[in-house]
C-alpha cells in the first residue's frame, strides 16, 4: 500500500539561482521522512518536483518505479499533497470541496460519498462540513487541506509546513494525525519546526542552499538528544550573510 | 477523464456565479442590448411612418413609397449587430480576467496541477464554462428581438445568422481573454490585454492608405470586423466560421501552453 520514493540527482535551477542541486534520497514504503532546513534550503522545491507541479532541470524522482517526468499522471494518482499555507477554494463548502477533490482524483458514486464521509469523520470536520472554507479558522483549514490529501487513501502523502500558523494545541492534534499515518502510508513531511520533525519522523534529511547536508536516522536522532543541536552543528557558518 | 472535466466544469460554474460580477455583466449586457434593439426598432418605425405618411415624402421619392435602403437589414440588423459586438467586447474580459489569473494569485493552481489532471482538461473545463456564459448572455439578449421578429414575421433565419455570428465572435473573444488570463497572475493586467488584443484585431482599414493593396488584403483577412459583417447580413460562410474557430483554438492552445510553462519554469 505505501509507496517507495527514489530521487536521483534531482536539480532545479531558476536562471542562475540553484534551488536544488543533485539531490539524492531513497524513502522506504511506510516511512515518515522529514525534510528540514532554513528558508530557501530547497525543501518546497523538492516537494513541488515530487508532486509534478514543477519539472526538474536535471534528474528524476520515481514513485514505486514510475517517473515523475515521464509518467506524471501515474505518480500524481498515487499521492496526496497538502501545500504550505492551505491552498483551498475559499468560496466552497468543506463537503463540496472534498467532493471536488475526490472527483479530480477519479473517485465517483458510492466510493466518493464514502471517502468524503470517512475523511470528514477522520479529521473531525462534522461541525463545519457545510460551512464555507473561507470562514473557518486556520486550524480547520489545515485539517481540510489534509483531508483532501488523504481522501483517496494514497500510498504517498506529502505535507508541506502543516503546523505554520497553528496554536500549540492544534499543532499537537495535527502531529497526532501525522504520526498515525506512518506504516500504512509513506509520509514526506517538510517543516521548519525541528520538534515536529523529531516527534513524527523515522528519518530526517537536512538541506541547506539546495544541497543535502546529512540524513539522520531515528537512532541518530535519539542518541544526539536534540535535533536542534544537530541542525546548528551542521549549518554552523552557513547562515545567511 | 469525463468525470474530472465535469467536476471542474461544475466548480468553475460555482465560482463564476459565486461572484457578483457575473450577475452585473449579465444584467448590463441584457439591458443594454434590449434598450439598443428597441431604439433601432423605434427609429426604423419612425422612418417607415415618415415615408409612408402623406405630405412627408420629399420630392426625391414618390409619395407614400419607402426607399429601398430603408429596410430591416440596414435599419435594424446591421446597427444592432454593431452594438452587440461592442457590448460583448466590453463585458467578456470582465468575466475572463479572473478565470486563470485568480488561481495563480491564490496558489490554487498548485492544488489542481498536483492531481492527475491533464493541463488540457483543466483548460477545457475553464474554457467551456466561459463559453457557456457567453451563450447565456446571447441567449437571454436574443429573447426580445426573437419575440418582436416572430410577431412581425420578419427574418427569423436572419436573426439566427446574426446571433450565430455573435456567438462565434463572443467565443473567440472569450478564448483570447482566457489566454490573457492564463499568462498572468494579475486580473487587471489580464483584463487590459484582453481588451487590447481584440481592439487591435477589430479592423485594419485605417492602415489602408499606407499599405499596398496586397498587404491591405492580407490584413483585412486577419481583422475581425470583415468577418462579422456577413453574419449580420444573414450570410453564413465557412471561411468566417474557420476564422473565429481558429482564434478560439489559438486561445485554447495558449492557455494549455501557459499551464505547461508553469511546470517548466
Amino acid at each position: 500500500m505505501a509507496a517507495k520514493i527514489e530521487a536521483k540527482k534531482v536539480s532545479k535551477r531558476f536562471g542562475a539561482h540553484v534551488a536544488l542541486a543533485h539531490f539524492d534520497v531513497e524513502i522506504a514504503p511506510g516511512e515518515i521522512f522529514g525534510l528540514i532546513g532554513p528558508n530557501g534550503a530547497g525543501k518546497t522545491t523538492f516537494l513541488r518536483i515530487l508532486t509534478g507541479y514543477w519539472l526538474p532541470t536535471e534528474g528524476d524522482v520515481y514513485v514505486d518505479g514510475d517517473s515523475v517526468v515521464e509518467q506524471r499522471e501515474r505518480v500524481q494518482a498515487k499521492l496526496g499533497y497538502a501545500c504550505e499555507q492551505p491552498k483551498l477554494y475559499m468560496d466552497h463548502g468543506v463537503e463540496t470541496f472534498l467532493r471536488l477533490m475526490g472527483q479530480l482524483r477519479g473517485l465517483g458514486g458510492g466510493d466518493l460519498s464514502l471517502a468524503v464521509e470517512r475523511s470528514i469523520e477522520r479529521f473531525e470536520l462534522q461541525e463545519v462540513a457545510r460551512r464555507r472554507i473561507g470562514v473557518l479558522s486556520k486550524g480547520f483549514q489545515q485539517r481540510v487541506s489534509l483531508a483532501q490529501a488523504l481522501l483517496h487513501d494514497p500510498p504517498l502523502v506529502v505535507v508541506d509546513e502543516p503546523t505554520v500558523g497553528l496554536d500549540p494545541r492544534q499543532q499537537l492534534e495535527l502531529r497526532r494525525i501525522l504520526q498515525g499515518l506512518g506504516g500504512s502510508h509513506t509520509l514526506l513531511l517538510c517543516t521548519h519546526q525541528l520538534r515536529e520533525a523529531e516527534a513524527c519522523c523515522d528519518r530526517v534529511a537536512l538541506l541547506d542552499r539546495g544541497k543535502l547536508l546529512r540524513t539522520f536516522s531515528a537512532d541518530e536522532l535519539e542518541s544526539a538528544g536534540s535535533l536542534e543541536d544537530l541542525f546548528l552543528e551542521q549549518t554552523q557558518g552557513r547562515s545567511d550573510t | 477523464m469525463r468525470r474530472r472535466i465535469a467536476a471542474l466544469f461544475m466548480k468553475e460554474l460555482r465560482s463564476l456565479f459565486a461572484s457578483p460580477i457575473a450577475y452585473v455583466v449579465l444584467t448590463a449586457f441584457v439591458s443594454l442590448s434590449a434598450v439598443y434593439f428597441f431604439q433601432h426598432l423605434i427609429s426604423y418605425n419612425q422612418l417607415l411612418f415618415a415615408f409612408q405618411s402623406e405630405g412627408l415624402a420629399t420630392t426625391d421619392f414618390d409619395q407614400g413609397t419607402v426607399p429601398l435602403q430603408i429596410n430591416t437589414l440596414n435599419e435594424l440588423f446591421m446597427p444592432f449587430a454593431g452594438d452587440l459586438h461592442l457590448f460583448l467586447l466590453a463585458v467578456i474580459p470582465l468575466i475572463t480576467m479572473r478565470v486563470f489569473a485568480e488561481e495563480r494569485a491564490t496558489g490554487t493552481d498548485e492544488l489542481l496541477l498536483t492531481t492527475p489532471l491533464r493541463t488540457w482538461e483543466l483548460a477545457l473545463a475553464k474554457h467551456a464554462t466561459t463559453y457557456l456564459f457567453v451563450m447565456l448572455l446571447l441567449g437571454v439578449s436574443a429573447i426580445y428581438p426573437a419575440v418582436i421578429i416572430s410577431k412581425s414575421q420578419l427574418g427569423m433565419a436572419h436573426l439566427g445568422a446574426l446571433y450565430l455570428g455573435q456567438l462565434a465572435y463572443g467565443v473567440a473573444i472569450a478564448a483570447i481573454g482566457l489566454a490573457c488570463s492564463s499568462l498572468t497572475r494579475s486580473q487587471v493586467v489580464a483584463a487590459i490585454v484582453a481588451y487590447a488584443v481584440p481592439f487591435i484585431l477589430l479592423d485594419f482599414a485605417w492602415l489602408d492608405p499606407v499599405l499596398t493593396e496586397s498587404a491591405a488584403g492580407i490584413l483585412s483577412g486577419a481583422a475581425i470586423q470583415p468577418h462579422l459583417d456577413n453574419f449580420a447580413r444573414g450570410v453564413l460562410e465557412f471561411r468566417h466560421a474557420v476564422y473565429f474557430g481558429g482564434l478560439t483554438v489559438l486561445g485554447f492552445t495558449v492557455s494549455v501552453a501557459s499551464l505547461e510553462l508553469v511546470r517548466a519554469r
